[in-house]
């Protein structure tokens, strides 16, 4: 409990550090302030005790492999290891308090489920406990090491955009699942910003016909950057609401569901400098579902289920030729009712779990890019779309990368 | 390709399995099979397991209340036939073939019998059954699964079923160990010699926990149907949370076998949980979905499970389920069940007619 206390008042003032921090431009300006990443990384993570750690010195340290070393293997079990071989001792631990709560609550839910035998009463609030741990505690990990490797932080900063008025999306997925025939799937999706709200309708579809998925999703943007043409933070809580409907013709059941979700991003940079340009996304919500079932000359009455929704994943923005926007992320989503749903493990615990999956979404230019995806769960997918996005691009400025500065 | 994208590949793969039942549908079609010296032995459908054979004897492990096999011998024999985990009254008989049967005496446990078989060299078929099995009258069975670490405590619930009248056998929903260990499944067998009448039980994701293939050794296919007083009883393997894609095939034949009969289908991992947000079901709902359009499409009449230790009362497809996971395994708290059981008054002609949970605290 004190360990939540404690992480709750770090995100408090790492929060408000963020606020305090200098604001952007205003939307549609054409005269940036080159403001420095840095100034805005140190305002966060360190307003309340000077002196700020730094990105800059922390790159100094770079040239050794001991930090890296540090965060991947006495960083399996002590977060902050990495970053406390860069000198960064606040990063450190802010790292590892987020172990130590992601723990905690994995430890916390995990042993309610096991000793209240999964309780009808109790199972949700646990399960979703043990995911929220399950993310702090595996993206720590994932943190420290980025930190540690990571040193153009500034680059990530110039990378932020804020979401595309609209964006296109087609592709293919190939899925490989023994359970049915489909195996070639096409990918579309449309989506529009309006204000903070974002609309999107999207489909799958199996080339052979025999099944396909509509989904159509507003998410209204509760906190976050949505027109700022140049944010310095990736933050935002999203609450989502969707409908689903997918339809399986040969095996004759088709299933709808409403859902609604909160779904959230945090920006690394907020615990510490070096994480400038990873971001910890978490989800969670609920669905009512109805499997409605098509037998020739038999009346068969629906079913409805209660789903438990959740994700957690860890994200970097990418740099190098990658135009703004360009981000991958490593995850895990507890959904089971989707083309790929639980994994299924040769021991004891199958089906419980969700399944785990790589998002990455790459622009060559301001308004075309590439998405990949690939997802291992009850089945194992894989593929890639083209993406066509406009508006609210980020303006063109003289000061990009911004300049790194000393405290 | 090159090594770090190889490594990646392999390590996101390695996240998961899509069948991980497959090798155990595949040790399902083993079951029943041994050739050993002079004797061979077939149990027709894998609905035994034989758990010793040489020259002079024969022990098979019962999965279902009747069953018939091909004994082949090379040379002339006598062959003690003893057979675990079968009706008190079951008798052996020479289906065809030149051979000759004689019951031993009693071995004092009602679900374990012997019988000499004199057998000239070549093949006979002999059938193991109790004279009324193809009787359509109504009988009565049970539904007890999940005992896991319980076993030091199962032996009053056993008590409690050998008081119920008229109880032919019992099914299992699976997990009747914790880990699946030897020692363990020889445990959970010695418990069973309390039993007045036979256990017939498919496996849970418990038995899955060391060694896999061990179940099949012990007690036989995880796949399975059979008939009795003209109704139809499938027993499903989901213990990994999923049917393998050839036991799907396998479900078809024996769905459209029973399509006009009275049908009863088990297996350990509930489809769809009734409380969704836990996920104590099957790994893909689509799966699941899948499957329960099945049943449904095939008229099943009863849906049994295990795996959630509790009672629940629900239907499926429309279909009526029952979760009975009372055996004794960490229950699910303020539920105020605790461990129990179930019992079925079933009729070839009206379906299932009665049904009780039987609370053994």
């Amino acid at each position: 409990m004190r360990a939540l206390v404690l992480a709750s008042a770090v995100l408090f003032k790492t929060a408000l550090g963020a606020a305090a921090a200098p604001q952007p431009a205003a939307a549609g300006s054409t005269t940036v302030a080159p403001a420095s990443a840095e100034s805005v990384a140190a305002a966060s993570a360190d307003a309340a005790d000077p002196p700020a750690e730094s990105a800059t010195t922390a790159t100094r340290a770079h040239s050794g492999v001991l930090p890296v070393a540090a965060a991947v293997v006495p960083g399996l079990l002590v977060r902050g290891s990495g970053h406390f071989a860069l000198r960064q001792p606040r990063t450190a631990r802010n790292l590892l308090l987020m172990e130590g709560v992601g723990l905690g609550l994995f430890l916390g839910g995990g042993l309610t489920i096991v000793f209240t035998g999964a309780s009808r009463y109790f199972v949700a609030p646990a399960a979703t406990a043990t995911m929220l741990g399950f993310g702090l505690f595996s993206t720590s990990y994932l943190a420290d090491i980025y930190g540690t490797v990571s040193n153009d932080g500034a680059a990530a900063l110039s990378r932020y955009r804020p979401p595309a008025r609209w964006e296109t999306e087609l592709g293919y997925r190939r899925i490989e699942d023994p359970e049915f025939a489909y195996r070639d799937l096409l990918v579309e999706r449309v989506s529009r910003q309006i204000g903070p709200l974002r609309l999107s309708p999207s489909g799958i579809f199996s080339t052979r016909g025999d099944t396909a998925r509509y989904r159509i999703e507003g998410q209204y943007r509760l906190a976050g950057n949505v027109d700022d043409p140049r944010p310095r933070d990736v933050s935002f809580l999203d609450l989502t609401l969707g409908f689903v409907h997918q339809r399986h013709r040969p095996e004759h059941f088709s299933r709808s569901s409403t859902e609604l979700a909160l779904n959230g991003r945090y920006d690394f940079a907020r615990l510490g400098p070096t994480l400038r340009g990873a971001f910890f996304e978490l989800g969670a919500g609920y669905a009512l579902a109805r499997t409605d079932y098509d037998l020739a000359g038999i009346k068969v009455p629906a079913d409805l289920e209660h789903v438990l929704l959740g994700r957690v994943g860890f994200g970097v923005t990418l740099r190098g030729a990658s135009a703004p926007g360009s981000e991958a992320i490593v995850y895990y989503d507890h959904r089971h009712d989707d083309y790929v749903a639980g994994l299924k493990l040769r021991g004891i615990g199958s089906g419980v779990l969700g399944h785990f999956g790589v998002e990455a979404r790459w622009f060559f230019t301001e308004s075309v890019g590439l998405a990949l995806d690939a997802q291992a769960g009850s089945a194992y997918l894989g593929g890639a779309s083209l993406l066509f996005r406009s508006g609210a691009s980020r303006p063109r400025v003289a000061s990009m990368p911004p300049t790194e500065t000393q405290p | 390709m090159k090594p770090r994208i190889a490594l990646g590949t392999a390590l996101f793969l390695a996240l998961s399995c899509l069948r991980p039942s497959e090798e155990r549908a595949s040790a399902d079609l083993e079951v029943g099979q041994a050739q050993q010296g002079v004797l061979s032995v077939n149990v027709d459908d894998g609905l035994a397991a034989v758990r010793a054979l040489d020259d002079n004897q024969l022990v098979l492990w019962g999965s279902a209340p009747s069953l018939s096999f091909e004994l082949t011998a090379s040379v002339d024999r006598q062959v003690r036939v003893d057979v675990q985990n079968c009706l008190p009254d079951a008798e052996l008989q020479v289906l065809s073939g030149n051979a000759d049967v004689t019951p031993l005496e009693d071995s004092g446990t009602p679900t374990r019998k012997s019988w000499r078989v004199a057998l000239t060299a070549g093949t006979v078929q002999l059938g193991l059954a109790a004279p009324d099995t193809d009787d359509t009258e109504p009988f009565r069975f049970a539904l007890l699964s999940d005992v896991q670490e319980a076993i030091d405590r199962v032996s009053d619930i056993y008590d409690r079923l050998n008081d119920v009248h008229d109880l032919r056998f019992v099914l299992g929903a699976g997990d009747l160990t914790s880990r699946g260990t030897r020692e363990q499944l020889e445990r959970f067998q010695t418990e069973l010699l309390r039993l007045k009448i036979p256990y017939f039980a498919t496996l849970g994701n418990h038995e899955l926990g060391t060694h896999p293939d061990l179940f099949h050794e012990y007690f036989g296919r995880g796949n399975f149907h059979f008939r009795f007083h003209g109704v139809a009883f499938t027993l499903l393997d989901d213990a990994s949370a999923s049917i393998d894609a050839t036991v799907y095939d396998w479900l078809d034949d024996w769905l459209a076998a029973s399509r006009r009969d009275v049908h009863i289908v088990a297996m350990h991992i509930p489809p769809v949980d009734p409380i969704g947000v836990r996920n104590g079901s099957m790994a893909s709902r689509n799966e699941a979905d899948k499957l329960l359009a099945r049943l449904a499409e095939g008229r099943v009449d009863m849906t049994l499970y295990g795996h959630v230790h509790s009672y629940y009362s629900f239907d499926n497809a429309g279909i009526p389920a029952f979760i009975s996971g009372g055996g004794g395994a960490i229950p699910e708290r303020f539920d105020r069940i605790g461990r129990h059981f179930m019992v079925f008054d079933v009729d070839a002609q009206n379906g299932v007619t009665a049904r009780s949970v039987i609370k053994v605290d």
